[in-house]
């Protein structure tokens, strides 16, 4: 049973194994309530485990804590209980190890604002040390697959919404990474580029390459992930391939599968 | 440790410097125009004591002061990369802690020492002739450093309490401003301050350059004691704002 969600199997304890699967078990997040307020559950409880090589989809609504799962999976945030473990690696105990492995694309573009995007890929290609031709080689690539070739020289700051968007996935696609994470990486990008960058995604699936991404589009879920996990309020829900999950409860996509466990629509909260 | 991230970071950094105006301004430009306006406006006449030259009055604490913009400097910037997601962004790449805030470090010391050799260069031009002895100068630019690192570790702190650079950027002037008005290019005597003034780290830079350009004997206690000083509170200060930008680097 797809959403069986107890029956997901731990392999945690097979730490450094190399391989690019992702490991989640029990995983909670609690943000201490301020000025009397209660804490805030981010994640409660969340168990999942993805393949080398699966796209996997987070969805839910706005605050269900999709980012708060990706910000502990790349060592940004201390889970306050439970495992994480990415590529066979503790999150805690090897992050320097899980670094070299991983790359991430921020739900903000994060990128230098006074410089030109050709100069910021150079920038993070640095950080994961890659020779300059190479960096270089693989910038042009993507450049031009993702439409931003000819606004490459260009100062970021007169980037539109749309191009800093494809400018901060490039950023994250430059060192060629085994375990990709995406946060809502086509949020602000018109229909034209989104295609785009889904068929790269797909394509990048056929190198073994495992992407998890946090998304609150329904038809982007649907197009990309092998499997989703549906989040709200912290907690996982449902989990398995998006074909199962929408036959399983007899409707006709995804939406309708929240709205069927929760009463409510994901895009209610936005 | 890998050079080649320092120099990317060191590298970036300056690019910052030149294409954003009001950090050029702050941290290349400001105290050479302000030594080329008092310069030129009051020349030897130096108004509160005429047996001194404005130039041996006030040179020493705008260099000084030079050091203390980088507090502005450190805390917008720190700042602006948290509010942007620049920080979280670069902390998820191999990069180290090390790494980051020791080629932040070279980019902030670099452009103390350009606000030194430029204003210290058209004061020249302008007349002021200092007796330095050789040594004098590698002196006068550790006491540059050492404030610069001081200056750092507060723009750390700063931006530890602020939300968005512009906030940062604001609240960095609760440790130039004092400092400027009690322990810079205003002599502190001027401004009342007495011995209130060795709380403020640039008193120290401020003499001990003074001192320097004076010509006098550089083995003495005077000047020995200044940079003593001045280390250990740098390195007080420094530790307390790497720890406090590591505690909070992923906010």
């Amino acid at each position: 049973m797809v959403t069986d969600i107890e029956n997901e199997d731990s392999n945690i304890g097979k730490q450094n194994d190399n391989s690019n699967s992702i490991e989640v078990k029990d995983l909670k997040k609690y943000f201490i309530g301020k000025r009397k307020m209660e804490d805030v559950k981010a994640v409660d409880g969340v168990s999942f485990h993805v393949e080398e090589g699966e796209v996997f989809g987070l969805l839910g609504p706005n605050g269900a804590g999709k980012t708060t799962i990706i910000n502990i999976l790349t060592g940004i945030l201390s889970p306050t209980s439970g495992t994480a473990g990415v590529g066979g690696y503790n999150v805690e105990t090897d992050l320097k190890t899980i670094k070299k492995m991983i790359s991430v694309c921020p739900q903000e573009p994060a990128v230098h604002k006074y410089i030109t995007g050709l100069c910021n890929i150079e920038f993070f290609g640095t950080m994961y040390l890659m020779p300059k031709q190479q960096i270089a080689e693989r910038a042009e690539e993507l450049l031009k697959l993702l439409g931003l070739y000819d606004a490459r020289k260009r100062k970021v700051k007169g980037y539109s919404g749309g191009m800093l968007r494809q400018l901060s996935l490039i950023i994250s696609l430059i060192n060629d990474p085994d375990i990709l994470f995406l946060d809502e990486p086509t949020v602000g990008m018109d229909p034209r580029n989104r295609r785009k960058v889904w068929e790269f995604l797909s394509s990048m699936k056929k190198h073994d390459r495992t992407i998890i991404l946090t998304t609150h589009y329904i038809e982007e879920a649907e197009a990309l992930c092998d499997r989703v996990a549906i989040i709200d309020y912290g907690k996982l829900i449902a989990i398995g391939p998006p074909k199962e999950l929408i036959k399983e409860h007899g409707v006709k996509d995804l939406e309708e599968v929240f709205m069927k466990i929760t009463g409510r629509r994901i895009l209610e909260g936005m | 440790m890998n050079l080649r991230r320092i120099y990317t970071i060191v590298k970036l950094e300056m690019i910052r410097l030149l294409r954003e105006p009001l950090t050029s301004v702050f941290t290349i430009l400001l105290v050479p125009v302000l030594i080329l306006i008092f310069g030129l406006t009051m020349g030897d006449n130096y108004g509160w004591d005429e047996t001194y030259s404005v130039f041996e009055i006030m040179v020493p604490g705008m260099l000084a002061y030079g050091s203390l913009l980088s507090i502005y400097d450190v805390a917008a910037s720190v700042a602006g990369g948290r509010e942007l997601g620049i920080q979280r962004r670069i902390n998820t790449t191999p990069l180290t802690s090390a790494e980051y805030i020791l080629g932040q470090l070279i980019s902030y010391t670099i452009k103390p020492l350009i606000q030194f050799l430029l204003g210290f260069g058209i004061a020249y031009i302008l007349g002021y002739r200092p007796t330095i002895l050789a040594i004098g100068y590698l002196l006068a630019i550790v006491l540059v450093i050492l404030l610069t690192f001081c200056s750092v570790g507060l723009g750390l702190i700063t931006a530890n309490f602020s939300k968005s650079a512009a906030a940062a950027g604001g609240f960095a002037f609760v440790f130039i401003v004092p400092q400027q008005i009690f322990a810079t290019f205003i002599p502190a005597a001027f401004m009342g301050a007495g011995s209130f003034k060795w709380i403020f780290p640039s008193i120290y830079t401020t003499e001990g350059l003074g001192y320097i350009f004076s010509g006098a004997s550089l083995t003495t206690s005077y000047l020995w004691l200044r940079l003593g000083v001045l280390f250990a509170i740098t390195v007080v200060i420094y530790l307390i704002g790497i720890l406090v930008f590591e505690k909070n680097k992923n906010k």
